[in-house]
């Protein structure tokens, strides 16, 4: 009995720690639009300078412009990925912390696995789940922070200026990832485990 | 004193004419050098505010331009269809294009105000490098008036802030001119970026004035 309540007070206090760092997770994640859609704007802007034939135009008097302007376009550019870097750090943040309480819990788990009899571990009733349930909903948690990371970071680094086109299509890719990663994965697991603590 | 007029201008102040008991009094040249710092740092904020409430009107001018454009891409395709040359309707007078290209003249006449208080700032310092020459004869060296700067590196810096202005008024003067009479979209969407992003002020604008800020005081290590 003393085991089971050891994992319940666990599973509970990283229930309410991974419930604020998931608002902190999607907090994040929002903030990534805006600059994205900014760097896609900026990608046309910088294509229209392309495209355009300076010399005909009442610019084509102005010496040096459009290296000026390419110069400034590039540095806000920079700018926005420097920003983006940051809410990416904001994400590993997340992303470790989570992970991080939820070896805890499992290490604890291992720890006193010999005091659980396996019947009380798989346990469930038809509205409770059981600690193992509650076990796989964490670790289902820990898996999502850890691949939507990934590819995020992965998105990240592909991002170049030297490419047009990709910038353009940046909030494209962004909102395929995030389809993927659909937030109910979290929210089931959160509401497995608390259904778990509720009735104990 | 212009920049009294400004409602920032408790960002920095300018020295005191008493002069505070703490610190060392200044000389006449140093605290004018000192109030050309503060005047330098409230007018380029001055000017960074008109450059975003000017870009807002930039910004709906070439807004208002394409969809004029769609519309007018509409109605050629029904005239086409359904009408003679003669009977085409002629452009209509778009009431809110003018009071955003009125809008926009305003920003600009004030942000020509603003170049001229600059190149004022400019040469009132070259006045002092001057009377120190005057003053010191032409081979010795006068002492710092702060810290490091020679008072001629004041105007240097003056100086070269003054032309990146200059340059970046004409350009506006240019996007002014021509926006609302363009129908080349890439050539709408590079004047909104050139407005926005300033091509003709260095990055190192705002690293000069923050030196210039530190040398005179106004700033702290």
């Amino acid at each position: 009995m003393a085991a089971m309540a050891a994992m319940v007070e666990a599973l509970r206090e990283w229930a309410v720690a991974a419930a604020r760092r998931d608002a902190a997770w999607r907090a994040a994640v929002a903030a990534c639009a805006p600059l994205l859609a900014s760097l896609a704007g900026l990608a046309a802007q910088m294509r229209a300078a392309q495209r355009l034939a300076w010399d005909g135009t009442p610019l084509g008097a102005f010496s040096e412009l459009r290296e000026r302007l390419w110069r400034k376009q590039r540095g806000a550019a920079e700018a926005l990925l420097e920003e983006l870097c940051e809410r990416r750090e904001e994400l590993r943040a997340v992303r470790d912390a989570v992970g991080a309480g939820a070896a805890a819990v499992l290490r604890l788990y291992e720890e006193r696995a010999a005091e659980l009899s396996l019947t009380e571990v798989l346990r469930r009733g038809p509205r409770c789940p059981s600690l193992a349930d509650a076990l796989e909903g964490l670790q289902d948690v820990e898996r999502y922070y850890r691949h939507m990371y990934l590819e995020i970071r992965l998105f990240l680094l592909l991002i170049s200026c030297d490419s047009l086109a990709d910038m353009e299509a940046l909030q494209q890719a962004w909102e395929r990832i995030l389809e993927r990663y659909g937030e109910e994965t979290v929210q089931d697991a959160f509401l497995k485990i608390s259904l778990f603590l509720d009735n104990q | 004193m212009f920049s009294m007029n400004f409602p920032f201008l408790s960002s920095i102040a300018k020295s005191p004419a008493d002069g505070t008991p703490r610190r060392p009094v200044l000389s006449v040249s140093a605290r004018k050098v000192k109030d050309n710092a503060a005047d330098w740092h409230n007018l380029m904020m001055k000017w960074e505010r008109l450059n975003d409430s000017g870009f807002t009107t930039a910004n709906k001018i070439v807004n208002m331009k394409i969809s004029e454009q769609l519309q007018d891409n509409k109605l050629e395709i029904t005239c086409d269809n359904s009408t003679t040359e003669s009977e085409k309707p002629s452009p209509k007078y778009n009431e809110e294009l003018d009071n955003c290209c009125t809008e926009l003249l305003e920003t600009l006449k004030k942000m020509t105000k603003i170049q001229l208080k600059m190149e004022k700032l400019s040469s009132t310092t070259k006045g002092i490098c001057d009377l120190e020459k005057f003053h010191h004869g032409g081979g010795s060296c006068a002492a710092p008036l702060f810290h490091t700067w020679p008072t001629a590196y004041f105007y240097e810096v003056s100086l070269k802030l003054s032309e990146m202005y200059k340059k970046e008024l004409q350009l506006k003067q240019t996007i002014v001119q021509e926006i609302a009479h363009s129908a080349d979209q890439d050539l709408m969407m590079v004047y909104l970026s050139s407005w926005l992003y300033q091509p003709y002020l260095d990055n190192s604008s705002k690293l000069l004035l923050e030196a210039m800020l530190l040398e005179t005081g106004h700033r702290q290590c």
